[in-house]
This record gives C-alpha cells, sequence and structure tokens, in this order.
C-alpha cells in the first residue's frame, strides 16, 4: 500500500515532534511509549499501511506511520506476523441488560443506570474485540439516552466513556409514535417562549427597582444614604444576573439535540415508516441516524434513493436480505451505500456467538459486493460517529485511543483469530511478542 | 365510416378551444404554439408532474370508448382525453397502445392490511363475513360496530404506501378502497392526501331476528322525520324575527336525520328475504334510498328494492341455499345482480374477502375482484353495469364521484391500463396509474411480471408504415398505426405470450404461498 505524499509527509513530521518529545520522556524512567511494528495496520482513515508502525504514549495514538524508525529507549512489541485495526465498535446492545422497558417518552432516563460492571459477557465481547460498546436504553416511543462503554473495569465510572451517548427514537408508523416526537421539540418551544416572557419582565421590574431606588434616596435622611446605598448595592448585584427558570429534566435532552449537543438514532422497522419520519420531522433540525432491523422480507430499497439524498447514516446488520415474498436475494446495505447512505454494521444479535461472527458476517456481504473499506469502516469509524465518539475511537490515527485488535489475517477472513486487544494501551487480552 | 366522423368530429372540437384563444392573444399564431408557449412557462415556475398514457383504447366509463386515444394528466387532474393532444416533453409516458384504458377500480370493502401494511392479519379475519349465515354475519358486525372508527390522521399517520399488499391491491387495478368508513386513494411512494372522503355511509342493524331493534330505528325515523317536518313548516312561516325558536330537536338521531336530508346514506346489511322486503318498504315509507350489503335473495323482491332506489352492494359469488320447504323463491342466483339492475338497483360487488389471501380455486380475495363482477355479467349484468359496480357507484356511495370512477377532464388521473379486458381471468393489468404517476408497472414488479412478459416494442415497425409528414412526436406514431389494425395484433401478440410464460407458472405459485 503505497500512501498518498502529503499524509505522509505529516505522520513523518509528527514523528519527529513525538522523537522530541520521546527524548524528554526518556529522561523520566518508566516512560510510557510504547512502539508497536505490525505487517500491516487497516488505519481506517488513511485505508491500509503495510509495516506499519505504532506509536502509543499514555493510552493514546502518538504517531502511525509505514517503517517508522524507532527511537533507542522505546519499548518495541514486535507484532511483524499480525495485522492491526481499530477495536470494534458496537454501537446498538443491551449486552449485560435484560429486554424489559417500558413506552412512553422519557428521554432523560440514561442506560447508564441499568449498567452493572461484574457481568461476566463484557470481557467475553472484549476478547472478540469489542472494545467499545454502545448500550440502549429498552423500551417503545423514546426510551431514554444510550451509554458508550468499554467492556472493562469493576465500576461504572471506569467503564462509561460517554454517557448521553445519542437518544433513541422509536418511530413506528401511526399518529402516536409521530406525536411524541412532535411533542418534543413543542415543549421545547413552549419553554423557550415562557423564558423569553420572564426575561421581559425581570427586565421590567430590574427599571422599577431602579426607578424606585432612585425615589427612596431622594426621601430619605442623608445620614441614612451611605448605609442604604451599599445595600442596594449588594441587592443589585444579586438581581444583576438572570437566572432562567430550570427547565423540566424531559425538555432538556431534546435542548441538546437542537444545539448539537446530543444525537438521536431513530428506529425504524419499514420503508413507510421512514416517511413517517420525514413527516413527523418536518422542518426540525438536528443530529440524526438511523437504526433499521434487518428482517429478511425489509423493502427499504423503497426509500433508499431518499435516505441516500439526505446522506443519512443508517444502523444495520450485516445480513443479505431478500425481496419481498420471494428467495431473490439483494444485497440491501451495498445499495444503500451506492445511493450515498453510510452504514454502520452491528452484531446480528446481542449473543456471545454474534460478537464472534460479526466480522466474518460482514466479510459475507463483501463477499456479496460490498466495499471492503467500507466494510472495515461500518465496524469501528462509523459506529464510533453514531456514539458521538469518533474523535477518540473506531480509527487508528494520532490522538485517538490506542484500542488495537491484533489479527493473524485478514479481518473479514473466517480463520482469522484476535490474537489479542489492546484497550487505551493496556493489553487487556491475549499476548504479542 | 361512423368512426371516422367521430375522429373528425373530435379533433375539429379539440382544436376549437385553441381557434378561439388565438385572436385574444397579442401576438397570434394560427394554432396550439401559443397555448404550448403559455403553458410551458408554468412548468418552470411549480415544476408540475405530467402523465401522458398514450394509444390505447380508452374506456371513459360513461358509455364512450375513444380507441387509440391518449389520456393526459397534469399534477394528478386529468387535462386531456383526446387525439394528438399536447403535452410536455418532460411528461411521464405510458405506452398503452394496444392494450385498453379503464378508470381505476373502487374497492368498497378492504381489510386494513391494504392500506396499513405490516401484514399481520388476525386469524379471523381473514374469512369475510360472506357465505356464513345471519348469526354469524350478525355477530360479525356487532365485533365491528363496537371497535372504533380510525380517524383520517390515523390512517393518514399509518399508511404504508410500499405494503406488498398495496401492491398487488394496485396489480388488481384497485386505486381507491376504505379503511373504516374513509375513501383511501392508494398511493404509491406518497403518505400525503390519502384520505378522500370520510363517513359517507351510516351503519344501521335490521334484522328479523331483533324487532325490538327494528322497533327503535323506525322510532328514531319517525322522530326525526317528525322535527324535518317541523322545521320545513317553521323556515315556510317564519317571520323576519331571526329571534324566533325553531322546533324542539331533542330525542332526534343526528345520524337519521343526516340520512333523511340525504348527506349521508344508510347502509344494512341483510341476506334474507323477508329481510329485505321489509327494509325496502320501511325505506319507501320514510323516503330514503338504503344501501344494502349482502342482498343475496334481492332477485325475489328486486321490484320493491327497485322502488325503494335501494343500492346493493354484493358478491355474485357468495352462495345462499334455497329452503326448499318453502313455497317460495329463496337462495341465491347467478342472476341476482342483473335481476336487481333490471328492476333499478344499482349494484356495487366487493370481493368474498377484504385480505389479498386466496382462498378457494379461483380466489375469492380483493385481488379476484374483476373475475367477482365477470361471475354477476356471466349472470346477465350489462357489462357497463358491471365496470359500473367497481367505479361509478361505489364513488357514489363513497362521495367521491366528483373525483373517481370515470375518466373525465378535471377528475383525477386514476387509471389502469390492461392486456385485455379487464373482467376476463386471463387479462393482467399492465400499468396502474394514481394520482397522475405510475404506481405499478407489471415489468417492474415481481409478482406476476414473468408471466407472459409485456413483449418488447419493435421499433422497426412503426418506420416501415406510415410515415406521418406532420405529427413531431414518436408517440403520436404509434397512436395512428395502432388505431388503424389494434385488433389483430393483439391476438398475435396473446397467441405467443402463452408459450413464453406456461414453463414459468409454477414459479408464480410458490411466490404466493411464500
Amino acid at each position: 500500500m503505497v500512501l498518498t505524499p502529503k499524509p505522509m509527509k505529516r505522520i513523518l513530521m509528527t514523528t519527529a515532534a513525538v522523537a522530541a518529545l520521546a527524548t524528554t520522556t526518556l529522561a523520566a524512567p518508566g516512560g510510557e511509549l510504547v512502539a508497536i511494528r505490525v505487517r500491516a495496520a487497516e488505519t481506517i482513515g488513511q485505508g491500509r499501511i503495510e509495516h506499519a508502525v505504532i506509536l502509543i504514549e499514555n493510552g493514546k495514538i502518538a504517531t502511525i506511520g509505514q517503517d517508522l524508525p524507532i527511537d533507542r529507549g522505546i519499548r518495541v512489541i514486535d507484532a511483524r506476523d499480525l495485522t492491526v485495526m481499530p477495536g470494534l465498535v458496537n454501537c446498538w446492545s443491551r449486552a449485560g441488560m435484560d429486554s424489559q422497558g417500558g413506552s412512553g417518552s422519557q428521554p432523560q432516563e440514561l442506560a447508564s443506570a441499568e449498567l452493572y460492571p461484574r457481568d461476566k459477557s463484557y470481557e467475553e465481547l472484549l476478547e472478540f474485540g469489542v472494545t467499545t460498546l454502545g448500550l440502549y436504553p429498552s423500551g417503545q416511543g423514546i426510551p431514554g439516552q444510550a451509554v458508550a462503554v468499554r467492556p472493562h473495569g469493576a465500576t461504572v465510572g471506569e467503564m462509561i466513556v460517554r454517557d448521553n451517548a445519542y437518544l433513541r427514537v422509536q418511530l413506528v408508523s401511526d399518529s402516536g409514535s409521530k406525536k411524541m416526537l412532535r411533542d418534543g421539540f413543542e415543549k421545547v418551544d413552549k419553554y423557550d417562549e415562557k423564558e423569553a416572557k420572564r426575561l421581559e419582565k425581570w427586565e421590567k421590574d430590574q427599571e422599577k427597582k431602579k426607578k424606585k431606588k432612585k425615589k427612596k434616596k431622594k426621601d430619605e435622611d442623608e445620614e441614612d444614604e451611605d448605609k442604604e446605598e451599599e445595600k442596594e448595592n449588594g441587592e443589585e448585584e444579586d438581581d444583576g444576573v438572570y437566572v432562567p427558570e430550570e427547565p423540566d429534566a424531559d425538555v432538556v435532552p431534546f435542548m441538546q439535540l437542537r444545539s448539537g449537543v446530543l444525537t438521536a438514532l431513530i428506529e425504524i422497522r419499514n420503508s413507510a415508516a421512514y416517511l413517517h419520519l420525514l413527516d413527523a420531522i418536518d422542518e426540525e433540525e438536528f443530529g440524526w441516524n438511523v437504526r433499521v432491523p434487518l428482517r429478511n422480507d425489509i423493502d427499504l430499497y423503497e426509500v433508499a434513493e431518499k435516505i441516500g439524498e439526505r446522506e443519512l447514516r443508517l444502523v444495520l446488520e450485516p445480513r443479505v436480505t431478500l425481496f419481498p415474498g420471494t428467495r431473490r436475494e439483494r444485497n440491501l446495505p451495498r445499495e444503500l451505500v451506492a445511493a450515498g447512505a453510510k452504514v454502520a454494521f452491528v452484531p446480528r444479535s446481542d449473543s456471545i456467538r454474534s460478537h464472534e461472527t460479526w466480522r466474518v458476517d460482514v466479510g459475507e456481504l463483501v463477499a456479496a459486493g460490498f466495499d471492503r473499506q467500507l466494510a472495515l469502516r461500518a465496524m469501528t469509524l462509523e459506529p464510533a460517529e453514531v456514539l458521538g465518539l469518533a474523535d477518540r475511537v473506531g480509527s487508528l490515527e494520532p490522538e485517538r485511543d490506542a484500542n488495537l485488535l491484533f489479527l493473524d489475517g485478514d479481518p473479514l477472513e473466517a480463520s482469522t483469530r484476535v490474537v489479542a486487544v489492546m484497550l487505551e494501551g493496556r493489553l487487556v487480552h491475549g499476548e504479542v511478542d | 365510416m361512423l368512426r371516422i366522423t367521430h375522429l373528425f368530429l373530435a379533433v375539429l372540437f379539440g382544436a376549437a378551444p385553441a381557434l378561439w384563444a388565438a385572436p385574444v392573444s397579442p401576438v397570434a399564431f394560427d394554432d396550439d404554439e401559443e397555448e404550448e408557449e403559455a403553458e410551458e412557462d408554468e412548468d418552470e415556475d411549480e415544476k408540475d408532474h405530467w402523465i401522458a398514457v398514450v394509444g390505447g383504447d380508452v374506456h371513459t366509463g360513461t358509455g364512450a370508448v375513444l380507441r387509440g386515444a391518449t389520456v393526459v394528466a397534469k399534477n394528478g387532474v386529468i387535462e386531456e382525453i383526446g387525439w394528438d393532444p399536447w403535452f410536455p416533453e418532460e411528461a411521464e409516458i405510458v405506452d398503452a397502445a394496444g392494450y385498453f384504458v379503464y378508470p381505476g377500480l373502487i374497492a368498497m370493502e378492504a381489510a386494513p392490511g391494504i392500506v396499513q401494511g405490516g401484514g399481520a392479519v388476525e386469524e379471523e379475519d381473514t374469512h369475510g363475513p360472506h357465505g356464513l349465515d345471519t348469526q354469524e354475519i350478525a355477530n360479525h358486525l356487532a365485533r365491528f360496530a363496537t371497535e372504533p372508527q380510525p380517524t383520517q390522521a390515523a390512517i393518514e399517520d399509518s399508511y404504508d404506501p410500499f405494503g406488498q399488499n398495496l401492491i398487488l391491491a394496485l396489480a388488481t387495478g384497485i386505486t381507491t378502497t376504505v379503511n373504516g368508513d374513509a375513501a383511501i386513494k392508494l398511493k404509491r411512494r406518497e403518505i400525503d392526501d390519502i384520505v378522500m372522503s370520510e363517513g359517507s355511509l351510516q351503519s344501521f342493524t335490521w334484522s328479523r331476528r331483533n324487532p325490538a331493534g327494528k322497533r327503535a330505528l323506525r322510532e328514531k325515523f319517525e322522530r326525526a322525520s317528525e322535527y324535518t317536518r317541523e322545521l320545513r313548516e317553521f323556515e315556510q312561516t317564519k317571520s323576519k324575527d331571526d329571534e324566533e325558536k325553531g322546533p324542539s330537536d331533542k330525542g332526534v338521531d343526528k345520524q337519521v336525520l343526516a340520512v333523511l336530508g340525504g348527506q349521508t346514506r344508510a347502509k344494512f346489511t341483510a341476506n334474507d328475504r323477508t329481510d329485505l322486503l321489509s327494509l325496502a318498504r320501511f325505506a319507501q315509507e320514510f323516503d330514503f334510498r338504503p344501501v344494502i350489503e349482502g342482498c343475496q335473495e334481492g332477485w325475489t323482491v328486486a321490484d320493491e328494492l327497485g322502488r325503494a332506489g335501494a343500492t346493493a352492494i354484493l358478491t355474485p359469488r357468495d352462495t345462499k341455499r334455497a329452503r326448499e320447504e318453502l313455497q317460495l323463491e329463496t337462495g341465491s342466483t347467478i342472476e341476482n345482480a342483473a335481476i336487481l339492475y333490471r328492476h333499478g338497483v344499482q349494484i356495487a360487488v366487493v370481493p368474498g374477502s377484504p385480505d389479498v389471501n386466496l382462498g378457494g380455486i379461483m380466489g375469492r380475495d380483493l385481488l379476484a375482484l374483476p373475475i367477482e363482477v365477470g361471475f354477476a355479467v356471466r349472470g346477465g349484468l350489462p357489462e357497463e353495469a358491471g365496470l359500473a359496480s367497481v367505479t361509478t357507484v361505489p364513488a357514489r356511495l363513497l362521495g367521491i364521484s366528483h373525483r373517481v370512477g370515470t375518466l373525465e377532464e378535471g377528475k383525477d388521473c386514476d387509471l389502469i391500463v390492461t392486456d385485455g379486458d379487464w373482467m376476463h381471468y386471463e387479462t393482467f393489468v399492465q400499468y396502474t396509474v394514481v394520482a397522475g404517476k405510475l404506481a405499478y408497472d407489471k415489468q417492474e414488479e415481481v409478482f406476476f411480471s414473468h408471466i407472459r412478459p409485456r413483449p418488447v416494442v419493435e421499433v422497426e415497425e412503426t418506420e416501415d408504415e406510415t410515415e406521418p409528414a406532420e405529427t413531431p412526436d414518436e408517440e403520436t406514431e404509434e397512436v395512428d398505426d395502432d388505431d388503424d389494425d389494434d385488433e389483430g395484433e393483439n391476438d398475435d401478440e396473446a397467441a405467443g405470450d402463452d408459450e413464453e410464460g406456461a414453463d414459468e407458472g409454477e414459479d408464480e405459485e410458490s411466490e404466493d404461498e411464500g
């Protein structure tokens, strides 16, 4: 694999910078610099790099490039017979949680409240290469917000990477469901309106107070004036800052959606629901991705063009679907990508077995014509985008977490094993060297 | 010879408006050019959607058959039907040469699964009310009566414009159906403005098994008509003083009042001769025109029903055994629809089951609607009345006859293009146009495309024959060609296609099961 000159130059430059840094850290013994030599690195962000060297510092990737020179004194992990790729990111899971949930709109609920770190399934997922897990709140309607965790750690705090990863919204074709979504934003409108009125009133009150004070000043004796003034000054300072009323808990997530702090992952089951979703969203602008469980007879191809136009990101199972009512196969993920959509793959189910075969299932789609690079991206960077963690995980680039999978072959090959897993610079499973 | 005169007249009339319009405009050209330019300007502003169904034998449903004519629609409404009409280049073209064009069919009865998709139909619902005994029908209706009717918003918010059952309904030629008491336009790929009307029919029960119910209904009608009389008297004698109080409407049933006032029509379910007779007399007494669903023994009292101005909604293939012990005409007959029709009863036809579900050898479900009508025609119903039974008559019942039911300028462009007479068992719907957009194309869907595939149009043929010097559009060339010898061509095509499709018949069956 030949890199284009531009990124090459950048890498060399960063190498130089890091090298300079390295000398300083070397001065203090026990520095946390580690260099890894591998046969190839699937960087996702910059394609495949043969004979790559990855420099890791404090659990983050400091630099990555082809055959980079490694300064003396830096610990080297020699994995020249292995391929690395970023740790897998599963953005849609209930691993270690039950499937019970209510219905209705409770956007303020957090899936992290259900997190039980001692559940055995997390360590098992880690063994199969899942280094980031998006756990969604179960239930119908708008059941709450997902949490992104590292499947490793003894406490809830140690596990959580990002609470409020996304707001889960389920949209089915009926009035109630569409209204629920619209109502969420309407509540924000109402709150904003109320606040505007309160602010206006507050400003008027301030003016009145000022006038009153002036009057008072004139009326009162000169002796008391000094004391009085001090008091009044104190009061004015208190009133000087307007404190908006705390919004209701269920309003906040929708405010965050509007401001871009939070994104939504909207679940639909067929093409009709997509049209109804567009109808419900109408003019509202916020960040949203779409989750579609790929059933065998799904008719999503009907709206592929429309989804592509918006360049939406879809969370799908890696599965070749059938044309409804027939045994005719179609590679729906490929069709959607061709139309302009982005695809994030999730294991076919939450079972350990599905995580084990996840890479192979994706490989099946590649065999059926899905682009290989996009397939790898669909297990790493795209789901990281869904979780709002694209700047931390999902690709092998400087400044990203050093979540690495060491594989003894092509990631999508059925016979390929996960030899070792590195989570934020620490080997948490297997051994290399 | 007669046809040529018709053609000539039509061309003359078609051109007439343009001729009149010409002197009005400042720069007057002597033909259609002026009109064209004006309309093209409009296009740029609003991005109109045009469709032209070119060269088919257009059965308008009004009695007229325009051979080799073209239907042009703009934004879902028919602009023009005629020979060589103008339409813009970007118009969607449906080549109907050698085919038949009919108004889209209206299914008075359809399962919610057609409109809402999902396909999760309850086991109970797969059997319609027909063919059961009256008690079962009553139970069935009672169940429906307690279910709240979905509102317009609820229907529009749950409409599935991609459902497999919807596509199959379109493949049958159905472009309008009902859900609850609302008339639904079966739009494909769109969810806007699908509800056309609501609540045009008001259901009442009338059964000799329930004398108390009959009595109560009679009382309601008596009170309502009394109130109507009082109101009319009051209106006539009313002085100019507006504050004068009208008659009390205490105890007046609003639904019955609407029936007597003609705002809605009363619908009953009755199959039994005795019920039908008493119902006909009841309707005559209170001077309203009943809609009677079932009507299996209607032929025995057809004159009374005709006098009552009844409309019958029937399933011609339903059977009811004659009661041999009675010295009376009872039971069902193939001639039921024909006899009722002869006595002035309007006929609407519904399928045996409102679902998409092949029951029985020939199918008794929604997809067998044309066959169902064919059975009535076999029993003597005129063919025109047959078409009306699934177009104009249901349109009137649903209160949407100003929009659908026939192909006329100004009406909605809901039409079907078939490769034979629409009722024939061998006929396939080739294209279905809903709201001026192509909603179904046989060759583009998996269901029937492999059975007698549509022959590829040979371009050579059109070039060899007459070379029209005047007409610039290729489409219109084909129109002219087919106009000359379309029937001969049809036969040839049909024969050739049979052979091709024969070996693939099995595939189709297995698909239906899945």
